[in-house]
C-alpha cells in the first residue's frame, strides 16, 4: 500500500468521523447516501487501526464495497468481540491491581487523570455494551466510543496490550491456558465469587477472609483518591453487574433466592425486621436495586443473625413441631374412614368436593338447543319417511305355499264316479286337468275386475284403451310343481351329510392287499388269530 | 267241444312225437281266452239282491238309470223280481267278463245300501272302489239321547259334516240310523272312517275338519 494513499485515505476517513460526528440526530432517520459512504469510509478506518490488537479476526480490512450493512456489520462483530472481552479482563485486573495502572502511567497526576478518563471511558463503554441493538445509530456509536477511546488512550492500549503479551508469554502452562484462559484468575475469581455468594451468611473462616480482602480492598481503595473508590466499587458493582449479566445468571439468582430466603426467615420470624429490604427483595426484576439492596443487606447481616445452617435447624424444628401436633390431635372427618352424619359438623360435606360413583345415567339436561336437535331430527325423519319400523322377519319357506283346500259343506255336484275320473285324469295327463274350484273362482274374479278396469279406462284416459286380448286358453294348471318338473331327487340318502371322516372311521394308513409288506401281513394275521382265540376263550368260559 | 278238444290234441301230439323223432317241437296250441259262459262250463251265473222296503221307491224312481248300464255297457241281464223283491242278475252268452257280474251285483248293492245312482256307477266304472259299513255301536256303546246326539254329530247341521268329510275325502257317506256306509277307494274309506269314528267318541266337528285338512293335503302332495 502507498502510505500517501494511505495517508489521504486516512484523511478522508477522519474528515467523514468529523462529518458523521456533527450530523443532527434526526438526519439518521432518512437513509442518505453520501452519510452511508462516510459512515463506511470511517468504519473502514477504525477496522483497519483495531487490526494489530486482534490477531485472530480473519480480515485484514473491512470490506464494504458491495456488502450489505448486514455483512459489513458481522465482520466488525468479528472482530470486535474478542477485543471487547479482552479489554474487560483487562478493566478487571486493573480493578484489582489499581496499582498496575500507575506501573503503566509515566507520571501520577497525569496518569491519574488520564486513568479517570479511562475508567469513565470504560464504563461508559460497558454501559453502551450493555444495549444490544443492531441499528446503525449504535454500531456509529460504538464506534465513535471506541474511536475516542483509540484516540485518546491508543497509546496506553498498546502498552497494555505489548505487557499483556508478554504476561502471557512469561505465564503459558500447558495447553490449557493462553491469553484469554489464565487459571490463577479463574481460581480467584472462583473464590471472589463465593465469597460474594456466602458473604451475606457469616461463614467464620471465609467471612473473616472476606472481610479481611474486603478491608484491604477498602484500604487500598482509601488510599486512592475517593472518585476512584466510589469508581471503583461501582466498577465492582458494575462489573459484578455485567459478569452476572453475561455469564453468571444462576448465581446471581440463587443469591437473590438466598437473599429472599433470608429475607423472609429473618424478616418473618426472627428479630429482624428490615421491612426495606423485604420489599426489594420481592422485585426481582431490577437488579440494580437488588444489588443496592445486597450491599445494604451486607452492611446489615454480616455483623448479627444466625448461620445459614442455624437457620436451616430453626426451619426443621419448626416443621416437625407442626407434624407433632398434627398428629396429637384427633383426625378431620375426611381423614376418618366411615364417618356418618351425626360424626362431622353439620353441612361440612358441602364444603369437601366429594368422589363417588353414580350408577345412573344423569338426566339430559334438556336446553333449547337440545328440543331444537331433536325437533330437527324428527322433521328430517317424517320428510324422509325412515320411521325404524319393525320389518317383519319372513321366515323362509322351504316348501311352496300349498293351496289350502277349503272344505266344501255342500253336496257335491258330481258323482264319485266323475271326481275319480277327475283324479285319474290329473294323474295320468296333469295338462288336460280341469280347473280346479278356487281357480275357478278366481278366474272369474279376474274376469270382472278386467271389465271393470275397462271401462274406468276408458272414461279417465284420453287414449282409449282397447279391449285386452283375453286368452281362450291359459294353461293353468294346479299341479304341484314336483309332477311337473322333478328336480329335487325322490330319495335323499344320509350319506351326503355325513362328511367323509365322519363315514369313515379307521386309523393310520390303510393299504390294500397288494401294497402290503410280508411283515405286514403277517402281523394282520396274528392279530386276526389273537381275536378269534380270545373270543373262543371267552366262548368257553360262557359256555362253562 | 272243448273237452274233446285236448284229447285229441293230446293224441294228435303224441302221435307226432312217435312218428317223428327229429329235433323239431309241435306247434304251440293257441287258445283263446275263455268266455264268461265257457268259464264256468257253459253254465249261466245269477246274482241276486234283495231290495229293503225303504229302497222300493227309489228302485222303481231309478230303474232306467240302473238298467241301461247294467244291461248296455256290462251286458249282463237284469230284472226285478216283485215276488221276492230281489233285483236278480245274469250273465248273457256276450258278456265279456265274469267280473262283470260281480260289479253290476255290488252296483245294484251299494244302490240298495242307499247310495245315489250316480255315486254308485263308480263302482261299475272303477275297479278299487269299495263299500265299508260298520255300525255306530262298534266304535262305541250309545243309548238313547247319546245315540242320537252321535248321530247328529255325524252329519252336522243340514248335513254339512258329512259332505265336508264326503269332499275332503272322496267317498260318499251314508247314515242310516246306527249303520253307516262308506263309498270310495280303500285309503280314503280309511280316512273318512277315522273322522267319523272320532265325531262317534265325541271329537267337536272343528277339530275333525282341521285333521281333514291336513290328512287331505299330505295325502294331495303325496306323488
Amino acid at each position: 500500500m502507498i502510505p500517501s494513499a494511505m495517508a489521504s485515505s486516512t484523511e478522508t476517513a477522519l474528515e467523514s468521523l468529523h462529518h458523521i460526528k456533527s450530523t443532527e440526530p434526526p438526519e439518521w432517520l432518512v437513509p442518505k447516501q453520501e452519510l452511508s459512504q462516510a459512515v463506511r469510509a470511517a468504519s473502514k478506518l477504525l477496522f483497519s487501526s483495531l487490526k494489530p490488537y486482534c490477531p485472530k479476526s480473519p480480515f485484514d480490512q473491512l470490506l464494504t464495497e458491495g456488502f450489505d450493512v448486514e455483512q459489513i456489520w458481522q465482520q466488525i462483530d468479528l472482530q470486535s468481540q474478542p477485543l471487547l472481552s479482552s479489554l474487560r479482563r483487562e478493566v478487571k485486573k486493573f480493578e484489582k491491581h489499581p496499582e498496575e495502572i500507575s506501573k503503566l502511567k509515566d507520571g501520577g497526576v497525569g496518569g491519574g487523570e488520564k486513568k479517570k478518563k479511562v475508567l469513565e471511558q470504560i464504563e461508559t463503554d460497558n454501559v453502551v455494551n450493555d444495549d444490544e441493538d443492531d441499528d446503525d445509530m449504535d454500531m456509529d456509536e460504538d464506534e465513535d466510543d471506541e474511536e475516542e477511546e483509540d484516540e485518546e488512550g491508543e497509546e496506553e492500549e498498546k502498552e497494555r496490550g505489548t505487557e499483556e503479551e508478554s504476561e502471557n508469554e512469561g505465564e503459558e502452562k500447558g495447553g490449557i491456558e493462553d491469553k484469554f484462559l489464565k487459571i490463577k484468575e479463574l481460581q480467584e475469581y472462583l473464590e471472589e465469587d463465593e465469597a460474594r455468594e456466602f458473604g451475606l451468611k457469616k461463614k467464620k473462616t471465609k467471612a473473616e477472609s472476606k472481610k479481611e480482602e474486603e478491608d484491604t480492598e477498602e484500604e487500598g481503595d482509601d488510599d486512592d483518591e475517593e472518585d476512584e473508590n466510589e469508581g471503583s466499587e461501582d466498577d465492582d458493582d458494575e462489573a459484578e453487574e455485567e459478569e452476572d449479566e453475561l455469564g453468571l445468571f444462576d448465581g446471581n439468582d440463587e443469591e437473590d433466592e438466598d437473599d429472599l430466603e433470608n429475607a423472609r426467615y429473618e424478616d418473618f420470624f426472627s428479630r429482624k425486621k428490615n421491612k426495606s429490604s423485604k420489599e426489594k427483595a420481592k422485585s426481582r426484576d431490577m437488579l440494580e436495586e437488588d444489588s443496592g439492596s445486597d450491599d445494604e443487606q451486607d452492611v446489615d447481616k454480616r455483623k448479627d443473625g444466625p448461620s445459614k445452617h442455624e437457620k436451616e435447624l430453626d426451619k426443621l424444628r419448626s416443621k416437625i413441631e407442626e407434624m407433632e401436633k398434627a398428629n396429637l390431635d384427633p383426625k378431620v372427618w375426611t381423614m376418618r374412614g366411615e364417618v356418618t352424619a351425626a360424626q362431622r359438623q353439620k353441612n361440612s360435606a358441602l364444603e369437601v368436593d366429594l368422589d363417588f360413583e353414580h350408577n345412573v345415567r344423569p338426566a339430559p339436561v334438556i336446553t333449547e338447543e337440545v328440543t331444537a336437535s331433536l325437533e330437527d331430527l324428527i322433521k328430517t325423519r317424517i320428510s324422509e319417511g325412515l320411521f325404524d319400523d319393525v320389518q317383519k322377519a319372513r321366515t323362509s319357506s322351504s316348501k311352496a305355499p300349498r293351496e289350502i283346500k277349503e272344505l266344501d259343506e255342500s253336496k257335491s255336484k258330481k258323482g264319485l264316479a266323475e271326481v275319480y275320473e277327475e283324479e285319474f285324469v290329473q294323474k295320468t295327463d296333469p295338462a288336460s286337468a280341469l280347473l280346479t274350484f278356487s281357480d275357478e273362482l278366481k278366474k272369474e274374479a279376474s274376469m270382472l275386475f278386467k271389465k271393470l278396469c275397462l271401462k274406468l279406462d276408458a272414461l279417465s284416459h284420453f287414449h282409449f284403451t282397447p279391449k285386452p286380448v283375453v286368452e281362450d286358453m291359459s294353461i293353468q294348471t294346479n299341479v304341484p310343481a314336483l309332477a311337473m318338473e322333478e328336480i329335487a331327487p325322490m330319495a335323499v340318502s344320509d350319506a351326503a351329510m355325513l362328511a367323509p371322516e365322519e363315514v369313515f372311521s379307521g386309523k393310520g394308513d390303510i393299504k390294500e392287499e397288494a401294497e402290503l409288506t410280508k411283515a405286514e401281513r403277517k402281523r394282520r394275521r396274528a392279530n386276526k388269530k389273537r381275536k378269534f382265540k380270545a373270543e373262543a376263550a371267552k366262548r368257553m368260559g360262557k359256555k362253562a | 267241444m272243448s273237452a274233446e278238444a285236448p284229447t285229441s290234441m293230446e293224441t294228435q301230439t303224441v302221435a307226432s312225437e312217435t312218428k317223428l323223432e327229429s329235433n323239431t317241437l309241435p306247434p304251440k296250441p293257441k287258445f283263446e281266452p275263455l268266455k264268461a259262459h265257457e268259464m264256468s262250463d257253459g253254465r249261466i251265473q245269477f246274482r241276486k239282491v234283495s231290495v229293503p222296503p225303504h229302497r222300493y221307491s227309489p228302485l222303481k224312481k231309478y230303474w232306467m238309470d240302473i238298467y241301461t248300464p247294467i244291461y248296455e255297457q256290462m251286458n249282463i241281464d237284469i230284472r226285478m223280481n216283485l215276488k221276492a223283491r230281489k233285483v236278480e242278475l245274469k250273465t248273457r252268452s256276450d258278456t265279456p267278463d265274469v267280473s262283470n257280474l260281480q260289479k253290476c251285483a255290488d252296483f245294484v248293492q251299494a244302490f240298495m245300501l242307499g247310495f245315489d245312482v250316480p255315486d254308485a256307477i263308480a263302482l261299475l266304472r272303477l275297479d278299487e272302489l269299495y263299500v265299508e259299513s260298520f255300525e255306530i255301536k262298534d266304535v262305541k256303546t250309545l243309548r238313547g239321547e247319546h245315540l242320537s246326539r252321535a248321530i247328529g254329530r255325524l252329519s252336522g247341521k243340514g248335513g254339512k259334516t258329512k259332505f265336508a268329510i264326503e269332499n275332503a275325502t272322496k267317498t260318499r257317506i251314508v247314515i242310516a240310523d246306527t249303520k253307516i256306509h262308506i263309498l270310495g277307494s280303500f285309503a280314503n274309506i280309511k280316512i273318512a272312517r277315522d273322522s267319523l269314528c272320532s265325531l262317534i267318541l265325541g271329537s267337536p266337528a272343528g277339530k275333525v275338519y282341521s285333521k281333514l285338512r291336513q290328512v287331505t293335503a299330505r295325502l294331495a302332495e303325496r306323488f
